[in-house]
């Protein structure tokens, strides 16, 4: 065939072919930028001009429901909010740290293991995890008779360079007479939770290579003494600044007796 | 057609399909286990951990490996028996083989290792390894070489014979690769752009909204890549397999067209619950989304022609006495009739997914899980054995003894996926959640549940016995007594009227990548210059493979 007739019969195709699209495009355009939001806005009370601009996502809002005025005041639980700026500035060990991590020591040992198991080893904890407990004193979130006190007396960027600093720090060696208790039931709930009672496994957020919220606390190399307290404050609703109750609505399902297991496991493993 | 050439795609196919179907049975173990985590009975190693990465390695070997290898390798196929001619540049195809390879196993070892347990979908701000990305990346470089060979491959014939059209299961192939590098573009970019430099590290917050709006460019397009070698089976092996002839070359062309068209301007519908994208966009691509209607009612009706042609030959009379006279003995008619069948399932659901409002209903539900399951697993899945079926004759000369076990494994596939699948609807429908590893049965709620997703295992196991069963067919065919070479063209059906002369349109792809350009510019121009435009929040990215 010569190229003179095959384009002759293509001609039809290609008109045919881009009327009946752009029409169909058209047709969706019409339909859905202005009939839809004029009707649909009409309804919702509100001009054409507005629905349309909230349809094309010129303005916030749908086009088929008035914005809801509240009056409502938000309580957060707590006042940190993570931003990249915020993050950026982990990770650098300062003096500055040092000198602040001075005034650690009484309570939380000179490289920052506790003597006392009733208060936190802060040495390899997470900085992000310090400094929200930290923040969370100062702001009122967390309540604590020393711990109050001494965060009001910090400033955001002292608080970063104290939690950067322990976060850099070695973890605590675990005591041989102490390490591997093998407690089946536990690793079940750490590993695989609790189905049955709408437990989360514990390693769902605390688990290396979790994907927990960026908060979230190492665990292991923690003290007996102070895991077991904090979960039953969780537990009693005497600490409140985990973020929607996450922290509360599982140590309320757990046992007495499985918090201080629970404990016990984490306080004397070393690879969760 | 040089004999040496020939063997060369032989093996090349061979090597393609053998990894797609490798893929597939190592996944389908995994989706076993997976239902059974997610019953009442208690599963064996379950933790959260270890389902998200067996998801995870399920997703990606069924739905990128299997697919991909698939699709190139009867690509590869269709192109030098379909044309005739000896494949263009086979050390280049060989070169996209292996790409996929490295980029295969890349992944596999990141997944295995507990780095990658963020499934198949690249949903920011959960970011994997950056080896589980720059993996995919080298299947999806090794496609792109497949698909320049395919645009060459016709070309090279478009120039050796002026005015003749190309072969429907070329057109159909190189439509697919089309397809494919538009599809790519989306994730291509998201993935380049942001996601890997987050899972490097070298970005610390992501445009989740713009990832989200990126990824769902290729989120619909690439399932169309996975369904076009089961519509080029239905179309132009299924009426010659039959007996009969194909109804109509010029509706097979349409219908491949309409589905570059409209599989691309309507990703948006995977995000009509997300809020960075406005309401009349979502119509828009809505809109274009029920068009895919189009080529699937062509498709329905050309080939229940085609095949009642062959009925009638057959001396099938009246209404339906023609659908009795087919030789459903036939692996290949037998699974076009399964593919049919669950076509109008999946279809049907298919429709409520798209629909803004009803999309509401189901929206993260086990249903869309099922659905896709069953479009995917069964109509498209089912084609793919029957194809495997088809052309392994022609890639080892050698032919099993009966096709009885062949049969059996379809029966089994598409007995298992309807029993899976559509109790796994109606709990979507209760409300039951995806993308999660257990479910807290003593919930009086939930415990309803159970009995449901037990039936739904038992369509997984025998499912998998299917796939087992599967494999086991294809080494019958290596072991199998060689027979007399067999020509390598006869599977492909003639037209009742055969094409002579077609216009440019429907010969070549000029004329609807503009028309797609249109639509795209059209439908994702504003919704993704927004984000460049508009000051949006970004995400803090949150890596798997490390705290923080």
């Amino acid at each position: 065939m010569k190229p003179a007739e095959l384009r002759e019969i293509d001609r039809p195709w290609r008109i045919w072919a881009s009327v009946i699209i752009v029409s169909i495009l058209a047709f969706s355009v019409v339909f859905g930028f202005l009939v839809l939001p004029i009707v649909q806005g009409r309804a919702a009370g509100l001009d054409a001009f507005t629905a349309i601009c909230r349809a094309v996502g010129i303005l916030p809002g749908s086009p088929a429901v008035k914005q809801p005025t509240s009056e409502a005041k938000a309580q957060p639980t707590t006042q940190v909010a993570w931003s990249t700026d915020l993050m950026r500035t982990f990770g650098r060990r300062t003096q500055a740290g040092a000198e602040i991590a001075q005034g650690c020591v009484a309570c939380h040992g000179e490289h920052g293991i506790a003597a006392d198991p009733q208060n936190p080893n802060l040495a390899g904890q997470s900085a992000a995890a310090i400094y929200k407990q930290l923040h969370d004193y100062k702001s009122g979130s967390r309540v604590h008779d020393v711990m109050t006190g001494i965060a009001q007396g910090l400033e955001d960027r002292q608080i970063v360079e104290v939690a950067t600093h322990f976060a850099s720090s070695a973890r605590r060696d675990l005591d041989p007479t102490t390490a591997e208790v093998v407690d089946e039931d536990v690793i079940r709930l750490v590993e695989r939770g609790d189905p049955s009672r709408g437990l989360p496994a514990c390693n769902s957020c605390h688990g290396f290579n979790a994907g927990g919220p960026i908060e979230t606390p190492t665990l292991s190399h923690q003290n007996r003494e102070y895991l077991a307290r904090q979960l039953q404050a969780f537990k009693t609703d005497a600490r409140r600044n985990d973020i929607y109750t996450r922290m509360r609505s599982v140590a309320v399902k757990l046992t007495d007796r499985e918090i201080e297991r629970l404990a016990t496991f984490y306080a004397t493993t070393l690879s969760y | 057609m040089g004999e040496r050439a020939v063997t060369h795609a032989r093996r090349l196919t061979l090597a393609h399909l053998w990894v797609a179907f490798a893929a597939f049975a190592v996944a389908a173990v995994l989706g076993v286990w997976q239902m059974w985590a997610r019953s009442p009975l208690p599963a064996p190693y379950l933790t959260a951990e270890s389902y998200f990465t067996s998801v995870t390695a399920h997703g990606v070997s069924m739905a990128y490996v299997l697919t991909t290898f698939m699709v190139m390798g009867f690509g590869y196929y269709v192109a030098e028996t379909a044309l005739g001619r000896p494949l263009p540049l086979p050390r280049f195809a060989w070169l996209g083989f292996w790409l996929g390879i490295i980029g295969s196993a890349m992944t596999a070892v990141t997944i295995f290792a507990g780095n990658a347990t963020v499934l198949f979908t690249f949903y920011p701000p959960l970011t994997a390894s950056p080896f589980f990305y720059i993996g995919l990346v080298l299947v999806v470089v090794g496609s792109w070489i497949w698909c320049g060979l395919m645009l060459w491959a016709m070309l090279d014939f478009k120039r050796a014979n002026p005015g003749v059209p190309v072969p429907l299961a070329m057109f159909a192939t190189v439509a697919n690769a089309v397809l494919w590098l538009w599809t790519t573009v989306g994730v291509a970019a998201e993935l380049l752009f942001q996601i890997i430099p987050a899972a490097f590290g070298w970005n610390e917050s992501v445009d989740v909204g713009l990832s989200r709006t990126l990824f769902s460019w290729t989120l619909h397009a690439i399932v169309y890549f996975w369904l076009l070698p089961a519509y080029i089976a239905f179309y132009t092996m299924a009426p010659q397999a039959a007996g009969g002839r194909l109804y109509s070359d010029t509706m097979g062309r349409l219908t491949f067209i309409l589905f570059l068209i409209y599989s691309l301007p309507v990703g948006m519908h995977h995000l009509f619950m997300d809020p960075q994208q406005s309401s009349a966009f979502k119509f828009l691509q809505m809109s274009f989304t029920a068009l895919v209607a189009a080529p699937t009612l062509l498709t329905v009706f050309t080939i229940s022609a085609s095949l009642e042609i062959a009925g009638r030959l057959r001396g099938g009379k009246g209404y339906f006495g023609w659908i009795a006279a087919l030789p459903w003995e036939r692996p290949m008619v037998l699974a076009t009739g399964m593919a049919f069948f669950m076509l109008w399932f999946g279809g049907g659901g298919g429709l409520i997914n798209m629909s803004f409002g009803m999309n509401a209903m189901v929206h993260n539900t086990s249903w869309v899980t099922a659905h896709f399951h069953l479009i995917f697993g069964g109509t498209v899945v089912i084609m793919y054995f029957a194809i495997a079926y088809a052309i392994w004759p022609t890639l080892t000369n050698r032919l099993p003894m009966s096709p009885r076990l062949q049969r059996l494994q379809l029966w089994l596939w598409f007995i298992g996926m309807m029993v899976m699948t559509l109790p796994w609807h109606y709990l979507g429908l209760q409300g039951q959640w995806r993308r999660v590893a257990t479910f807290n049965y003593s919930d009086p709620i939930i415990a309803g549940w159970g009995p449901w997703v037990i039936v739904s295992l038992v369509g997984g196991i025998i499912l998998l016995a299917s796939a087992l069963l599967f494999v086991w067919n294809l080494l019958q065919f290596h072991s199998a007594r060689a027979v007399v070479a067999t020509d390598l063209r006869p599977i492909y059906a003639l037209a009742v009227h055969p094409p002579e002369r077609v216009p440019a349109a429907l010969n070549g792809f000029a004329l609807w990548n503009v028309l797609v350009l249109v639509l795209m510019v059209a439908a994702y121009g504003y919704p993704i210059a927004q984000f460049f435009i508009i000051d949006a929040p970004e995400a803090i990215v949150h890596r798997v493979n490390g705290r923080g």
